[in-house]
């Protein structure tokens, strides 16, 4: 660089870095936002979420002692003495769904167990099988949401 | 002679010593031939396989039992990616085994090692794409332990599933990811890792003067070795595939049924065995992502084996590395093996 040159005032960034530092940022915020494009892209979901209410019939058909299993929503219905409960068979761990065994249910996965009320006997999960909301409509109907 | 393309894939000779079948095993060779079986059979299956929850088992099953050569094509398909995994890893094995990581070489081993994962993923989303009762756990596990992993999980669930849970949204991604996103993956970093290895200096020697044999060999023998391999190859394979078929359950249904296998995929059962013992992310996210850090960094940690023991399997000055990887395949297939003996729930 001539020496005239560097007695002007030197700025804190020459121009020549000032320009460089300008396009890789430009690059990279545009390299960023197209990034967060093609995931704003993606996260678009194509189909209905699945249903997740399901009628049970007439709550009168789950007289206390039924064990009712309902396949649809990998649930199982109780009638015990705290009335009607529903767990939901999807394992806590990684969402297998767990088998009916002589004194609970095993997942065929992992291994987990619990016992007949849903509890959990031996992990790997961390907790029981999951409670599901219930509830009796006008119409006596026996409604099982899998969302709650 | 003009130098055509196909000049640059092989140096004009390399050393005799270090080009013996007994020394590489021929299985990096056999991975990229393997990899041309997959795309050409790949192609083929792409003509009829349609992918909907709808169509997806009985297009397989035409594919199967009606296409001509239909089920030849399936298992060749289905065999070459099975067997690439094993080779792929004989090959990591290999590398590692004779101490050929040290540097210049141990960016292409990164490359290498992310083109075994990218093997892995395209074994996984392949077999997805069965959607059939025996791929439906792992599918669910495999999916959630995606959504396992604190704070990204779940959004990147939603991502690769374009869903709050396995549907068709997931089977239009998984086949896109199959037959487009991870095979150009694949073949990008496949080049890459190739053509490094002749950027690298070739194949991990000594130096010249501390060679015991001078002795080197053209590439038109090196060519003549590598097609006598794909001979047996390819024999080995249409051997295979005609005797064996390739895994078919009944269609995936809407409700769980008694069909479904329980099983991971075999070259995720280390994985599964791993999950009946703890919590989902921690064994079967970050367990997994150790073992890879920990192969990732061999070249980079441990002491570099010395220039005159290269080019030999053993190397003394490349214990630490044989003794760790010789751990990690022990502790996996000790792992696979009691996931796969262990009886059914």
């Amino acid at each position: 660089m001539p020496a005239t040159l560097s007695n002007a005032k030197t700025p804190s960034l020459p121009r020549r870095d000032f320009l460089t530092l300008a396009w890789k940022s430009l690059l990279a915020i545009s390299g960023a936002l197209s990034f967060a494009g093609m995931l704003r892209f993606l996260s678009h979901e194509p189909y209905p979420s699945p249903v997740t209410k399901f009628d049970l019939g007439l709550a009168d058909d789950f007289p206390p002692g039924t064990v009712a299993r309902i396949p649809e929503a990998s649930a199982i219905v109780l009638h015990g003495e705290q009335g009607l409960v529903a767990y939901s068979l999807v394992c806590p761990h990684l969402g297998c769904t767990v088998e009916s065994q002589k004194d609970g249910f095993e997942c065929p996965c992992h291994g987990s167990r619990f016992d007949a009320q849903g509890s959990l006997v031996r992990g790997p999960a961390s907790q029981g099988l999951r409670i599901l909301k219930l509830e009796v409509d006008q119409a006596g109907h026996l409604i099982l949401d899998t969302a709650a | 002679m003009r130098p055509s393309f196909f000049h640059h894939l092989h140096p004009p000779t390399i050393p005799a010593s270090q080009s013996r079948f007994r020394y590489t095993l021929g299985a990096g060779g056999y991975s990229v031939f393997l990899t041309l079986v997959l795309l050409v059979s790949g192609a083929l299956l792409m003509f009829y396989y349609v992918p909907t929850p709808a169509e997806a088992g009985p297009s397989i099953q035409m594919i199967t039992f009606l296409v001509p050569f239909g089920a030849l094509v399936r298992n060749l398909h289905y065999w070459s990616a099975q067997i690439l995994v094993v080779v792929a890893a004989i090959h990591m094995l290999r590398v590692i085994f004779t101490g050929a990581y040290n540097s210049p070489r141990r960016f292409n081993y990164l490359l290498g090692l992310s083109l075994f994962v990218l093997a892995l993923f395209l074994d996984f989303t392949g077999y997805v794409l069965r959607w059939d009762e025996g791929v439906r756990w792992a599918l669910v596990a495999g999916t959630n332990l995606v959504d396992s992993i604190p704070w990204i999980g779940p959004g990147l669930y939603r991502l690769v599933m374009g869903a709050s849970q396995p549907g068709p949204a997931a089977l239009t991604r998984f086949y896109t990811w199959h037959i487009f996103g991870l095979v150009v993956l694949l073949l990008g970093v496949g080049v890459w890792h190739i053509f490094r290895v002749r950027r690298d200096g070739g194949i991990a020697v000594p130096p010249p003067e501390q060679r015991s044999t001078p002795q080197r060999i053209s590439r038109f023998e090196l060519v003549r070795r590598e097609g006598l391999a794909a001979l047996i190859g390819t024999a080995v394979l249409l051997l295979v595939s005609a005797f064996i078929p390739a895994p078919l359950a009944p269609p995936m249904s809407e409700v769980t049924s008694q069909a479904a296998d329980s099983s991971a995929p075999w070259f995720f059962l280390w994985v599964q065995q791993l999950l009946k013992s703890g919590d989902a992310f921690w064994m079967g996210v970050f367990v997994p992502l150790v073992v890879l850090a920990v192969l990732g960094a061999i070249p980079y940690l441990l002491p570099a084996v010395k220039p005159d023991e290269l080019g030999r399997w053993f190397p003394r000055s490349g214990r630490p590395a044989q003794v760790l990887a010789l751990i990690l395949v022990l502790a996996v297939l000790g792992l696979t093996l009691a996931a796969a003996l262990a009886p059914p729930a």
